[in-house]
């Protein structure tokens, strides 16, 4: 497969993910976007992507946090790395900035909070995808 | 619960029972009556009374059980205690069990009355203080995921774009546009870490690192902090001397925080500090107590800033600062300082510098076992 990584941003805010977007499209990635829970879920489902960067705290926090329990649940979808961005780190309180978090809601996460710095982002998808790669090799 | 206020009765007595019910008929009470306290308890549970009578001489378990039980159960629920012999020590000892007032027999219909209205007004006192607790909490948490939401997304987006934008565009602007537009950049930073730290400091029980306190050890903390604050005192040409003076015990205490604690004593250091000064931190056994001080050579603080500095919002009023902080590092410093049993002071100079001094208990064993 010579494709491209594919990954899939779910995120109610276009302007976020424009800004997201940019990036990753820059670093030769392919870039899709869903603006809300149902479409993210239908796009996870029809064509599950490489990785997934997750707006967890959508529409005042349930939804994202539904989807998030939904993609769990799924023995399919929760083997999709996640890079869970939101903007409530404070409220997970004293956590020093810079440091992932992993939230473990699926086997491979993180969490990042917005803004994310390009490089910082770049990174940490990396890190991501080979953390998933490597258990994918260990789990055949 | 408009007037419909729910009162049991227990007494082994038929006619305190029929003369009781028989008083409070006319108004719009429930009433239920118990004999004895076993049968009391039991109607208590599935009845939930705002108002109780207990006579204190009963066959069977004693009135004070009763009270006991009920308060242990619920001690919203305000009690009343009825007795023979008026002798004024049961009553009081009635009254330490929780009990809110006492009814001496025999009592006039009118007394009766009377004690029943005072004690329903302050069952009703007490519903409310907790339903205004509970939308206080509430608020307090709500508060934070809203503002979140609300004043972080449009902050997050934007910056978002900013980082982006400076990325793309910087081979094809000026360079003082691309300046500008990092200054923008560095605003907005501000910005949001301003919205973070109000935000902890409104959202954030203080109290709960209690729970994780363990053995912690200060020059370990030191090392992180200082390793935290290096890349701003590099920036700024500023050397960080560490000074350990060995043997140093352990304090109890959390270790994100008390870290924080001190990264927020040494960015300030480095934020008053001349370019290319030193900064001192050390660290020694003082009595019961581990002193762990900060002191820079910077521009100091005045004598009528000092009373404040440690206080919500104060980020001094003399225009010489350099660097307006938040207004918040040095009063989350002393609130986490305090909650792990120590002390914060400072002394300074204006013109010659501050040293900030924190005091924390020596870690025991039996430590442990007390409230702190």
């Amino acid at each position: 497969m010579s494709d491209r990584t594919r990954l899939l941003i779910i995120d109610d805010d276009p302007d976020f993910v424009e800004g997201i977007k940019s990036i990753l499209v820059k670093a030769d990635y392919d870039v899709e976007a869903a603006y809300n829970p149902d479409d993210g879920f239908k796009a996870l489902t029809t064509n599950p992507p490489d990785l997934l960067l997750l707006d967890i705290m959508m529409g005042r926090g349930a939804e994202g946090i539904m989807l998030a329990r939904k993609i769990r649940k799924d023995e399919k979808l929760r083997e999709i790395p996640v890079l869970i961005i939101t903007g409530i780190r404070e409220q997970m309180a004293f956590l020093f900035p810079g440091e992932p978090v992993h939230p473990r809601f699926v086997p491979v996460d993180e969490l990042v909070e917005k803004p994310v710095d390009p490089e910082f982002l770049l990174e940490r998808v990396e890190a991501l995808l080979k953390a998933a790669e490597k258990r994918q090799a260990e789990t055949n | 619960m408009n007037g419909e206020y729910k009162i049991l009765i227990i007494d082994d007595e038929e006619v305190v029972r029929d003369s009781c019910t028989e008083i409070l008929s006319g108004s719009d009470y429930t009433v239920a009556t118990a004999a004895n306290g076993t049968e009391g308890l039991t109607i208590f549970k599935q009845f939930e009374p705002d108002l109780v009578f207990v006579d204190l001489k009963m066959p069977g378990i004693s009135g004070l059980e009763v009270l006991e039980r009920i308060y242990e159960s619920n001690p919203t629920i305000v009690t009343i205690v009825i007795t023979g012999y008026a002798t004024v020590s049961s009553a009081v000892e009635a009254m330490k069990q929780g009990a809110y007032d006492f009814l001496p027999k025999p009592f006039t219909p009118d007394e009766f009355r009377l004690i029943t209205k005072r004690g329903l007004e302050k069952r009703s006192l007490v519903l409310e203080t907790i339903a205004l607790r509970r939308e206080k909490e509430m608020l307090r948490e709500n508060f934070a995921a809203i503002v979140s939401h609300e004043l972080k997304s449009p902050l997050g987006a934007v910056q978002q774009n900013l980082y982006t934008l400076i990325d793309e565009v910087s081979e094809n602007i000026t360079d003082d546009q691309l300046r500008r537009l990092k200054r923008m950049k560095t605003r907005i930073s501000d910005l949001i870490n301003l919205i973070n730290t109000w935000l902890r400091v409104i959202s954030v029980d203080i109290e709960s690192i209690k729970e994780h306190f363990q053995p912690i050890s200060i020059p370990s903390i030191i090392t992180k902090a200082v390793e935290n604050v290096q890349p701003h005192a590099i920036r700024k040409n500023i050397e960080i001397i560490q000074l350990i003076r060995e043997p140093l015990s352990t304090v109890n205490g959390e270790e994100v925080t008390l870290t924080e604690s001190i990264v927020n004593l040494l960015t300030n250091a480095i934020k008053f500090s001349h370019m290319g000064s030193k900064i001192e931190i050390s660290a020694e056994e003082s009595g019961d107590n581990v002193a762990i001080e900060v002191a820079d050579t910077g521009i100091g603080i005045s004598e009528e800033d000092l009373p404040f500095i440690f206080d919500d919002f104060y980020s001094g009023k003399s225009d010489q600062v350099p660097e307006r902080g938040s207004g918040l590092g040095l009063a989350i410093s002393r609130r986490i300082i305090e909650t792990h049993g120590g002390s914060i002071t400072v002394t300074s100079e204006l013109g010659k510098g501050s040293t900030f001094k924190i005091l924390l208990p020596i870690y025991s064993d039996t430590q442990q076992m007390s409230n702190i």
